[in-house]
C-alpha cells in the first residue's frame, strides 16, 4: 500500500504566558497530520524579581529545544528563525497571555439594563474587573463618576450609550463628565478610554476626548435596542488590553513581534476552541469550556456556534483563591475532603495559597485541599454563568448547567492531577452535568496554543483536537429525578453489532461500563418514570455512536446537586465508594 | 530554573521609589535625610466635586454658555460667589454651591473642587532621597538590614527591635505583654492568641513582627493600630531561622516596620527596615538568579514549610512525592541535619 503524501504544514512553536507557569509547546507535521510533540515550561517572569515576561518565555523555549534536541532559538537574539544555524523548520509563533493584574475598567452608559448590560458582558470577556459602573439612570449624582475616577485610577473607560439612531445628547453629556475627569489627572497617568456607543457621536466624542488621552473607537455595541453586537469591540478592547498590558510588563511587545502579531489573550484563544466545538453539536445541546487559572476562571460556552465567555478575575487557584474563600462556607469546602483535617488547617492552607501560588502540593492532605477549592472555584463560576446559558438550551432540571455535549476543561489543577479518576470527579463534582456529555480534559494546557494557531491554520485546531494530546475521559450519562424504587435507568450497550446484557443502573453512584479509548459504540437508555436523562421525564431511546473514554462509559446516578453527607466518616466512605467506582483506590 | 526570591540581607543598600498616583507637590528635596513617617509628597486623593452646567443655569446651549463662563482652571471661589453669567439686576447666575477651587471646565461645565484634604505621602523608608520627580515624588535610599514578609496591614511605625523569647517557634501570648513593652517591634515566631494581639494595641507597643498569624485572627491583625508584619504566612509555621537571627542580631535597636500590603502592580512587599551606619554603599539585593547548588533556600510549604537549609543537587528527573505528583526537584540538607527533597516550585533563593 502506497504511503500518504506527508503534507507540509506549519511547524509551530507557541508561547502561553501565564500568571504563574510560561509554556512554550511545538507544534509538528507527522505522518500528514499535525500533532503535539514537545513543551518546555518556566516560571513567568512578569513579576518580581524579572518584570519581563521574555526571561520565562526564554527560559521554557530553552526548555522545550533540550526536550526536541535541536535548536529553535537563533543566535541573533530573541528571534525564533524559520532558517536558523540547525536547518529547524518553525515557520509559526504564536503568543498567548494571561499574567499580569487584570485591568481596572470603569464602564459607563446610558441605561443600566440597555448599553451598560452590554458594556458590562463585554468588558467581563476580558481579564478586566469592574471597578465602577454608572448610568444616567443611576440614582447616584453624576460628581460620582468624577469622584470614582479620581479615586481608582482606572486603566480604562469603556463609554457605550445611544443606538445608532437614538439618544445623543445624553451620551455626549457623559462624555464631557469624562472630560471633565480625565482633566484632573497626570497625562501619563489618564486611563485609555473606548468608545463603543452611538456611531454618529464618534467625531463629537473625538473632540472631547481624543485631545486627553488615548481614544480608541468600536461599533456600537447596542446599534439597535433590541439588538447587540459585540464582536468588533472585543476585538478592539484585545488590543486595548495589550496596548495596557505592554506598557506595564516589559517584553509583551517583544513577544508580540516574536509571534508576527499572532497574539491573543488565553482567554480568547480558549473561547475559539469552545466555539469550534460548538460547531460540530447539533443544538439546542451545546459545549461548555472551563479554564481553571491560577489568577482567573474563564467560561466558555458555545450553542450552536454562539459563542458567551466570561472571564472571572476574581477566582482562580493561585493570586485570586481568596475570591474563593470570601463567598464560600468552609463546609462547602470540608464535604469534598476525604481526610480528618481540622477547619484551621484547611483555612490556613487557602489563605497561604495565594501569597504562593507556584507551590505544589506534596501531601495527600495537600492535594486533597486544592482539589476540594478546584471543585468549588470551578462551581462558583459555573453558578455565576448560568445566566448565560441560553433558555433555548435543554434543561432536565431546573437551577442546574443546561445539557451539554462536551465538556472541555483545562488548567493544572485539574489536568496535573495524579491520577486520571481525581480529574474525572473533580469536573463532575463542580460541573455537575446533566443529560449525556463527553468530558475532554486538556491534559498539556494546549487549549491556549490551539486556539490561537487556528488562526494560521484551522487545520492544526482540528487535528490536535482530535489528537491524543487532549484526553477523552469518557462520557457521562448524568439521570436526574426522583428514582422510584431507587431504580433510575436500564441501559443495554450494542458493541460491534451484539447487543450486551441490559443493566439496571441505581441511583446514588457512580457506574462505569467498559468501552475502550476511542471504541465506538450505540447504548439503547430507558429511564424511569420522572427520570430525566435529557430527553424528557421518563423518555429513553437510541444514543448513537458514543465513543469510549479513558473510563468508558460513567453514568453518574448521584442526582443533582450531590449530596455529600456532613460526619466524617460517611463522608469519607461515600467519597471513597465513588473513587473506587472510577477504579480508584 | 529562575528562582522566586525573599530577601533577608544583612546589610544592603535599598532603593525604593515612592510617588503619588496624581501630581501634587514634592515637599523634601535632593540629598534629604527622612525618615519613615516623614511626608515626602502631598497631594488631593479624597478630592469631591460638583459640576456646574453653566448652559443648564443661564437657559443657554453649552456654545454661548461656556462664553459667560467667568472663572479659570486653578481660581478660588467662595460659597455664593458667581461663575458664570452676565452682572445686571434680574441676570440669572450660575453661584457656587461652596467654596473651593475650579478644578476644570468643558463645554459649558464647570468643575469645582470643594474638599482640600490633602493626602500625604509618607517616606516609609528611613534614608536619604537620591531622585525627585516632580510633581510625583521620590527615591530614598538607605543603607540597612532587610527582612521581607508575605502579609502586612497597611501600617507603619519606627521603633525598638525587641525579642520575645529566644527561639524562632515560640508563640505570643497574653502573658508575656506587659507596660515594658511600650514603644517596641516585638519579633516572635507565631501568634494564636487574639488576647495578645489586643493587649499588645492597649500598652501600646509600636509593631510586631511574626513568623505566621493564625488564619482567625486575620481580621483582628487588620485592624489593629500597629503594623503587623508576617514574615512566612498564617497558620502556626516558626520564623525562618535566618530572619530570627537577622532580628536577633539587631535587638533593641532601631527598626522600620513598613506593612504595606503586597501591591499586585508595583509587586511591593511588606518589609523590616534596619537602618545600619556604614561606611559607602553595600551592593543592592540580587535581583534575579537561577537555582544553583551552594544557595540557601527556604521551603515554601509542606510539613517543613519555612524551615532553611543548603541547596545541595538540582535532580535530573522529576521526583514523586507522596500526593501523587512529580515534579522537578532539588535536594536540600536543612539546618536541623535533614537531606530532603523538595519541588523547586516550593523553594524560595533567600537573597
Amino acid at each position: 500500500m502506497n504511503k500518504p503524501p506527508e503534507r507540509q504544514g506549519l511547524s509551530l512553536v507557541s508561547l502561553d504566558v501565564g500568571s504563574v507557569n510560561t509554556r512554550a509547546q511545538f507544534f509538528d507535521t507527522v505522518e500528514g497530520r499535525y500533532r503535539f510533540l514537545a513543551a518546555g515550561e518556566a516560571p513567568s517572569t512578569a513579576g518580581a524579581p524579572a518584570f519581563d515576561v521574555t526571561v520565562g518565555a526564554l527560559e521554557a523555549l530553552d526548555q522545550l529545544q533540550s526536550f526536541l534536541g535541536r535548536t529553535l532559538i537563533s543566535a541573533q537574539g530573541f528571534r525564533i528563525s524559520p532558517e536558523n544555524e540547525s536547518g529547524v523548520r518553525t515557520n509559526a509563533v504564536t503568543t498567548t497571555f494571561s499574567g499580569g493584574p487584570a485591568l481596572k475598567v470603569i464602564v459607563v452608559g446610558l441605561l443600566g439594563e440597555v448599553s451598560l448590560a452590554s458594556v458590562n458582558k463585554l468588558v467581563n470577556s476580558s481579564y478586566s474587573r469592574v471597578v465602577e459602573s454608572f448610568s444616567l439612570n443611576d440614582r447616584r449624582k453624576p460628581e460620582i463618576i468624577i469622584d470614582a475616577i479620581c479615586r481608582t485610577l482606572p486603566d480604562l473607560i469603556v463609554l457605550a450609550g445611544g443606538t445608532n439612531r437614538g439618544a445623543s445628547r445624553s451620551v455626549v453629556r457623559l462624555a464631557n463628565y469624562l472630560a471633565l475627569a480625565l482633566k484632573l489627572i497626570p497625562e501619563q497617568e489618564r486611563p485609555q478610554v473606548l468608545f463603543v456607543g452611538n456611531e454618529k457621536l464618534q467625531d463629537e466624542i473625538d473632540n472631547l476626548l481624543g485631545s486627553l488621552t488615548t481614544l480608541h473607537r468600536a461599533p456600537n455595541v447596542r446599534p439597535g435596542l433590541d439588538l447587540e453586537y459585540l464582536g468588533r469591540a472585543k476585538q478592539k478592547l484585545a488590543e486595548v488590553y495589550f496596548n495596557i498590558q505592554s506598557a506595564k510588563l516589559g517584553g509583551l511587545k517583544e513577544l508580540r513581534e516574536l509571534a508576527e502579531g499572532n497574539f491573543s489573550s488565553s482567554a480568547a484563544a480558549f473561547g475559539r476552541v469552545v466555539r469550534f466545538l460548538g460547531t460540530v453539536i447539533d443544538p439546542p445541546k451545546g459545549v461548555l469550556g472551563i479554564d481553571l487559572g491560577a489568577s482567573n476562571t474563564s467560561v466558555a460556552s458555545a450553542f450552536a456556534g454562539e459563542l458567551q465567555l466570561r472571564v472571572y478575575t476574581e477566582l482562580g487557584m493561585g493570586s485570586s483563591l481568596g475570591g474563593m474563600t470570601a463567598e464560600t462556607h468552609l463546609s462547602q469546602l470540608m464535604r469534598w475532603i476525604p481526610y480528618d483535617l481540622k477547619e484551621d488547617t484547611v483555612l490556613n492552607y487557602l489563605h497561604n495559597k495565594p501569597l504562593i501560588p507556584q507551590t505544589l502540593p506534596t501531601t495527600p492532605e495537600e492535594l486533597a485541599i486544592e482539589q476540594a477549592a478546584a471543585r468549588q472555584v470551578m462551581r462558583l463560576a459555573i453558578g455565576k454563568s448560568l445566566a448565560l446559558f441560553p433558555p433555548s438550551a435543554i434543561y432536565p432540571l431546573p437551577g442546574t448547567v443546561p445539557w451539554f455535549d462536551r465538556i472541555l476543561v483545562s488548567g493544572s489543577a485539574v489536568a496535573r492531577a495524579p491520577r486520571q479518576e481525581q480529574s474525572l470527579l473533580m469536573i463532575l463534582d463542580a460541573i455537575q452535568p446533566v443529560g449525556i456529555a463527553t468530558i475532554i480534559l486538556d491534559q498539556n494546557n494546549l487549549v491556549g496554543a490551539v486556539g490561537a494557531s487556528a488562526e494560521i491554520d484551522p487545520l492544526l485546531a482540528v487535528q490536535v483536537l482530535e489528537s491524543n494530546a487532549f484526553m477523552n475521559l469518557g462520557t457521562v450519562i448524568s439521570p436526574v429525578g426522583r428514582a422510584r424504587g431507587g431504580m433510575l435507568l436500564r441501559i443495554q450497550m450494542v458493541r460491534d453489532g451484539q447487543k450486551e446484557a441490559v443493566l439496571d443502573i441505581k441511583a446514588g453512584g457512580i457506574q462505569v461500563i467498559p468501552l475502550a479509548m476511542g471504541k465506538v459504540a450505540d447504548l439503547y437508555v430507558q429511564p424511569m418514570p420522572n427520570v430525566n436523562i435529557g430527553l424528557g421525564p421518563g423518555r429513553g431511546g437510541w444514543v448513537r455512536r458514543v465513543v469510549g473514554g479513558a473510563f468508558g462509559l460513567i453514568i453518574d446516578g448521584r442526582g443533582r446537586p450531590i449530596q455529600v453527607p456532613a460526619g466524617f466518616h460517611q463522608r469519607q466512605e461515600i467519597l471513597q465508594t465513588w473513587q473506587n467506582a472510577l477504579g480508584g483506590s | 530554573m529562575i528562582a522566586p526570591v525573599g530577601y533577608i540581607q544583612p546589610l544592603t543598600t535599598l532603593r525604593r521609589k515612592r510617588t503619588m498616583p496624581v501630581e501634587g507637590v514634592v515637599l523634601v528635596n535632593l540629598g534629604d535625610t527622612v525618615h519613615s513617617g516623614d511626608a515626602v509628597a502631598r497631594a488631593n486623593l479624597e478630592a469631591k466635586h460638583f459640576i456646574l452646567d453653566a448652559g443648564r443655569a443661564l437657559g443657554l446651549p453649552p456654545e454661548r454658555a461656556k462664553r459667560l463662563i467667568l472663572r479659570s482652571v486653578g481660581e478660588q471661589v467662595e460659597d455664593g460667589a458667581i461663575i458664570a453669567g452676565r452682572r445686571g439686576v434680574g441676570a440669572r447666575l450660575l453661584r457656587a454651591p461652596a467654596g473651593g477651587t475650579i478644578a476644570a471646565i468643558s463645554e459649558g461645565q464647570v468643575l469645582l473642587q470643594v474638599s482640600d484634604d490633602s493626602s500625604l505621602l509618607p517616606a516609609r523608608v528611613p534614608g536619604v532621597v537620591i531622585d525627585i520627580e516632580p510633581n510625583r515624588g521620590v527615591t530614598i535610599e538607605c543603607v540597612c538590614a532587610l527582612a521581607q514578609g508575605v502579609w502586612g496591614n497597611g501600617r507603619l511605625a519606627d521603633g525598638f527591635l525587641h525579642a520575645v523569647g529566644t527561639e524562632c517557634d515560640q508563640m505570643l501570648t497574653a502573658d508575656q505583654i506587659d507596660m515594658s513593652l511600650r514603644g517596641v517591634i516585638l519579633f516572635v515566631g507565631g501568634c494564636e492568641q487574639r488576647q495578645a494581639l489586643e493587649l499588645a494595641a492597649q500598652v501600646p507597643i509600636r509593631g510586631l513582627i511574626v513568623g505566621s498569624l493564625a488564619t482567625r485572627l486575620l481580621p483582628i491583625a487588620k485592624t489593629m493600630p500597629y503594623p503587623v508584619v508576617v514574615i512566612e504566612g498564617f497558620g502556626s509555621t516558626p520564623m525562618n531561622s535566618d530572619a530570627f537571627k537577622l532580628f536577633a542580631d539587631h535587638n533593641g535597636e532601631q527598626a522600620t516596620l513598613n506593612a504595606q500590603p503586597i501591591d499586585p502592580g508595583t509587586w511591593g512587599r511588606p518589609e523590616v527596615i534596619i537602618p545600619i551606619k556604614y561606611e559607602g554603599r553595600p551592593p543592592q539585593p540580587v535581583p534575579m538568579q537561577n537555582f544553583r547548588i551552594g544557595q540557601t533556600v527556604r521551603v515554601l510549604n509542606g510539613p517543613d514549610k519555612a524551615r532553611v537549609g543548603e541547596l545541595t543537587a538540582l535532580l535530573p528527573s522529576s521526583t514523586l512525592y507522596s500526593s501523587g505528583l512529580r515534579a522537578a526537584s532539588a535536594e536540600v540538607a536543612l539546618e536541623n541535619g535533614n537531606i530532603t527533597n523538595y519541588p523547586l516550585a516550593n523553594l524560595q533563593l533567600l537573597g
